[in-house]
C-alpha cells in the first residue's frame, strides 16, 4: 500500500505506523460537566466503519509527521491524505 | 590510574570497498547537527539560517550546499533540518548554535549516525534493491533526500551527484547497515 504524503510524495506503508480512528484528534474538554462520560467515549467507543474512514497514521520512518488518511476499509483505496496538524488547526484544536 | 586511552572514532571509520568502478566508503570527520525550528518562530529561524549559511532552508525532501561547498543543509521535516560539515573536533553543535544565535534549537547528532558514500555506476542498481523510495533520476533529482528504511533499518538517502549518494543510518547498527549495502552491491556486481 502506498500513502501519498502531502509533503514528501508517495511512500510505502511500511514507513508508517497506524494508530486508528482520527476522532482521537477531538479530545474532550476535561472541565466539561460530563467529562468522565466524554472521555469514556473518547477512549473506548469506536465505530466499526465498513467504507471510507479517517485514520491517523504516523510517518515514523520518515519526517515523523502525523497524517489523517481517508481510506476505504473495504477496498483499502486511499482517497485523501492530509497533515494531522492542518486537520487539527481547521477544527480549532492546535496552534 | 588506568593506562587506557579512549579514542573517539566514527563507527565505520576507514571503511572503503570497491566494486569495479563503484566505491562504497565512509566519509571522514563528518559532523551532523540537527536544527529544530521553534513552534511559532519558524520565520525568525529561517531568516537566521539564511544569514548563517547564506543559503535558504531547503524545501522538504531536498538539500542544499553552501557556495564554498563546505556545508550541506538537509530538510528532513517541516520543522527539522540537518547540517552536515567536516569537523574533526567535538564542538560541531556549538559552532552551529553560535551561527544561529539562539533562533533555533540545535542538537549534536554526529555520534548517533553512521555515514557511507556510495558512488559509481552500480550505486543506483544496488540501492534500488534495498530502498523503497523511487530513486529514478526523474523523481529523485540531484540534491533530493529521503528519510526512509532500508532492510528494516532507518536511513537517510541523499543524492549528492548524478551517481553519488550519501547514506546515513543509526550508528548502533552501523555494521549491519554497511553489510546490507555491501551485499546489495555484491548482488548487482
Amino acid at each position: 500500500m502506498i500513502i501519498n504524503h502531502p509533503l514528501l510524495g508517495p511512500r510505502d506503508a511500511a514507513e508508517f505506523i497506524y494508530l486508528g480512528d482520527a476522532a482521537l484528534i477531538d479530545r474532550p474538554d476535561w472541565q466539561a460537566e460530563d467529562a468522565a462520560e466524554q472521555f469514556h467515549a473518547y477512549g473506548y467507543l469506536r465505530d466499526n466503519v465498513a467504507g471510507p474512514m479517517q485514520e491517523l497514521w504516523y510517518h515514523e520512518q520518515g519526517d515523523r509527521s502525523w497524517l489523517v488518511v481517508t481510506r476505504d476499509t473495504l477496498t483499502h483505496e486511499i482517497t485523501n491524505v492530509e497533515l494531522a496538524r492542518d486537520v487539527a488547526r481547521n477544527r480549532g484544536r492546535s496552534v | 590510574m588506568s593506562d587506557f586511552i579512549l579514542t573517539s572514532e566514527p563507527p565505520l571509520a576507514g571503511f572503503d570497498r570497491r566494486f569495479g568502478d563503484t566505491v562504497l566508503k565512509a566519509p571522514k570527520d563528518l559532523a551532523i547537527v540537527s536544527i529544530a525550528l521553534p513552534l511559532g518562530d519558524e520565520t525568525k529561524a529561517e531568516k537566521a539560517i539564511k544569514t548563517a549559511f547564506d543559503i535558504a532552508l531547503p524545501a522538504m525532501g531536498t538539500s542544499d550546499v553552501t557556495s564554498d561547498k563546505s556545508t550541506t543543509l538537509m530538510r528532513l521535516a517541516n520543522d527539522q533540518a540537518f547540517v552536515l560539515f567536516a569537523c574533526p573536533t567535538p564542538d560541531a553543535e556549538r559552532q552551529i548554535a553560535a551561527k544561529l544565535k539562539g533562533a533555533a534549537y540545535t542538537t549534536d547528532q554526529t555520534d548517533a549516525w553512521c555515514a557511507l558514500e556510495l558512488s559509481g555506476p552500480l550505486a543506483r542498481p544496488a540501492l534500488e534493491r534495498i530502498c523503497m523510495v523511487d530513486l529514478h533520476p526523474d523523481s529523485f533529482a540531484i540534491n533530493a533526500i529521503a528519510r526512509t528504511v532500508m532492510e528494516h533499518m532507518g536511513a537517510i538517502v541523499a543524492r549528492t551527484d548524478a551517481d553519488t549518494y550519501l547514506l546515513l543510518s543509526a550508528s548502533s547498527s552501523a555494521k549491519s547497515f554497511a553489510h546490507a549495502v555491501e551485499l546489495s552491491l555484491e548482488n548487482v556486481s
